[in-house]
């Protein structure tokens, strides 16, 4: 593998990033991996002076150097049953990936539920072409940074594709596992919808084991003509856990997609979503429902395009953040020339449970065309204290009040989940960080 | 039951109650009439423990408590129970599970188990039926996108549930057409007994046909200017709240 030219902003862990890159063995996707390695030296690692990096810091991750977090020896790897998003009794189907390697059976034609599965390995020997096509960059190049470093530097990965209609949700269970510090795993997951296909996929991303790795995992949703994918990404890690999670959706006509993104684990999360509505019909509803607590810092930023008319675009989040979290939350949506008749909504809430932490919103618009509708709403604030006192003159300790009011908050995004198993595993996960959770549950 | 003294508050740094003495005994009912800005709500609000409003003098005890030293949940819990004048819209919190976390609050106080589900839901929905509230607004988030007239309900059907010593009700009457105005009566006379008080703060005479006090108190510019019998309110239906105004000050 011939060296590239180091970036002048190079810092530790960026020369680490080259360094992994420069042991790779040669394979079908080089080409576009070096290009996607190119690119990401050229820009280097992110830094405040960024907007739309502003109020994320990574100079301490940056001046640490990673090594790939192994891949776990077949079998060697059981999940403990308490990541498990959903219990048995919801007989749905589990993927299970460890470091960003599939763990699947040795078998070629593996199929679930309609849902055809094979690695992306075995992708890039029998259809490089296809898996090429895929990886190639978008011009989002600068929001997607660390999408090109997974192109780089994935091993392996998940290629879905989704056939037909598909009632059964499957879930991909991400664990990463560390037995020693400064370890980095690359997840990458392709999934394709083929015409007027449906499908439920929840990507849960946990972590078990005495360290855990820097994560930076990569999902492409590609939907047909009329496919209709429901998408959950759940962050469900430690506090040690920096993550670093990028989406990207291409919806063609008549596409539908739903995409849940929810942060309720990890230390530093950062989640990107760059959506595209490339044919007319595409609607793409994105719900981010994002829980600081502790110390953790969650910084998401979505970006929808309307590329083409009559495209329809519905983002709400609702971000909490208590102890001395940070949450931040940026949404843009863009509707280029040709996209007449574009229809977005972009609705944002942000809660403040405590004097320390802080939310960061900011609702973008850039329109390039006339005929469009286009609304956003951003609002933050503490417990409304006219609900409280409600509450409290009917004798219902402070506690509960207050936890009760934050589940409320997030009802919003939790009724539109159509999942009800999901939900249900999720809404559980969430009210055990809440002040009063015991109590709270006695009242669902 | 009840008995206030001297109490003075101030909201907002203006003083609005300026000395009110009143005595509610087990059993009886009261109403609190007066002009609009008399600060009706304001005494209300302030017994049910509002926190923006400062206490400036006078005491209140209830049930030989000391009041004002309780917080709001405290005070609910022994017994008092505030109707709003404008209920608030929770959005995303069911009406069951609010009533059931109150009841299950206040019983949690006196040293009893929580209310059994199937119990719970038997009384709500007879007390339901008394209000003609529609089961489906159990399940809807409390008061939201209820009228004017479904709030009030709504709030006599938690004082219903939760039974309290003494309920002070904040112009239930308000905004009620007389259908709905006579249904809030029957639910608030439901509970008339010889261990409930009842403190009806309204702006009109017409509540007290359905709901007939013992004792009529006006209240004007903070203070207590006349209390009577029931005539008192048929009088002051006649003459106007300036009659009271200007015989004080004759």
């Amino acid at each position: 593998m011939s060296a590239l030219h180091a970036s002048a902003a190079s810092s530790a862990a960026l020369r680490s990033f080259e360094a992994q890159w420069l042991a790779r063995e040669a394979d079908p996707l080089s080409p576009v991996r070096e290009q996607a390695m190119q690119r990401l030296l050229e820009l280097g690692l992110p830094t405040t002076r960024e907007e739309s990096w502003r109020y994320t810091n990574l100079r301490s991750l940056s001046a640490q150097s990673f090594v790939d977090a192994p891949r776990a020896p077949p079998g060697s790897i059981h999940p403990h049953a308490s990541l498990a998003l959903l219990g048995e009794e919801a007989r749905v189907a589990t993927l299970l990936v460890v470091n960003g390697y599939p763990v699947l059976p040795e078998r070629m034609d593996l199929s679930i539920n309609g849902i055809e599965i094979s690695s992306l390995r075995e992708l890039s020997r029998t259809d490089p072409i296809s898996a090429q096509r895929f990886l190639t960059p978008l011009p989002e190049g600068e929001e997607m940074r660390w999408q090109l470093l997974n192109t780089a530097l994935f091993v392996d990965g998940l290629y879905l594709r989704v056939r037909t209609r598909v009632a059964t949700p499957l879930i991909i269970l991400h664990l990463a596992t560390a037995d020693s510090a400064g370890r980095a795993a690359y997840p990458r997951t392709i999934i394709e919808a083929s015409p007027s296909s449906s499908a439920t996929i929840i990507e849960h991303h946990v972590q078990q084991g005495p360290e855990t790795p820097l994560i930076n995992s990569a999902t492409q949703l590609l939907l047909e003509r009329d496919a209709d994918i429901e998408h959950y990404r759940v962050f469900a890690t430690d506090q040690r856990t920096a993550h670093f999670d990028s989406l990207e959706i291409r919806q063609q006509r008549d596409s539908r997609c739903r995409q849940f993104t929810i942060a309720l684990g990890g230390g530093l999360v950062r989640t990107s979503l760059a959506a595209r509505l490339e044919q007319s019909g595409a609607r793409s509803d994105c719900y981010s429902l994002l829980m600081g607590h502790e110390e953790r810092h969650v910084d998401c930023v979505n970006v929808v395009r309307h590329a083409a008319p009559a495209t329809l675009s519905r983002q709400t989040a609702r971000a909490i953040a208590s102890g001395t979290s940070r949450v931040i939350f940026n949404s843009k949506v863009v509707v280029e020339a040709g996209a007449a008749q574009a229809d977005s909504r972009q609705s944002s809430r942000g809660l403040l449970l405590s004097p320390s932490a802080e939310i960061d919103s900011r609702p973008q618009l850039e329109i390039h065309t006339d005929e469009v509708k286009c609304a956003h709403g951003a609002t933050t604030g503490r417990l409304d204290p006219n609900m409280l006192f409600y509450m409290l003159s009917r004798g219902i300790d402070r506690d509960t009040a207050q936890s009760l009011l934050v589940y409320a908050f997030l009802a919003d995004v939790l009724t539109d989940m159509s999942v009800t198993e999901a939900r249900t595993a999720i809404e559980n996960a969430l009210i055990a960080q809440l002040p009063d959770p015991q109590v709270l549950q006695k009242f669902r | 039951m009840l008995k206030i003294s001297d109490l003075s508050a101030r909201v907002a740094g203006k003083e609005i109650l300026k000395g009110i003495n009143l005595e509610v005994k087990a059993g009886e009912v009261h109403a609190i009439m007066g002009p609009n800005g008399s600060g009706k709500s304001t005494l209300a609000q302030v017994l049910a423990g509002r926190e923006d409003f400062e206490i400036t003098g006078g005491s209140v005890t209830f049930e030989d408590r000391d009041l004002l030293a309780l917080a709001p949940e405290e005070r609910a819990r022994a017994g008092l129970f505030l109707g709003f004048q404008y209920p608030v819209e929770i959005p995303g919190v069911n009406n069951v599970y609010l009533l059931k976390a109150a009841l299950n609050a206040k019983r949690k106080a006196a040293g009893e188990a929580e209310v059994d589900a199937y119990e719970f839901l038997g009384l709500v929905k007879q007390k339901m039926k008394l209000m003609q509230m529609s089961e489906t607004f159990l399940t809807r988030g409390v008061n939201e996108g209820f009228s004017g007239g479904e709030k009030k309900r709504n709030e006599v059907l938690q004082m219903l549930v939760l039974e309290p010593k003494l309920a002070i009700l904040d112009e239930t009457d308000s905004g009620l057409d007389i259908d709905a105005l006579k249904v809030v009566a029957t639910g608030v006379n439901s509970l008339r007994s010889p261990q409930h008080s009842i403190v009806l703060v309204t702006h009109y005479q017409r509540l007290l046909d359905y709901i007939v006090p013992d004792r009529v108190h006006v209240l004007s510019g903070g203070r207590i200017l006349m209390s009577g019998d029931r005539s008192l309110a048929l009088e002051l239906e006649r003459r106007g709240y300036d009659w009271v105004r200007e015989s004080r000050v004759a």
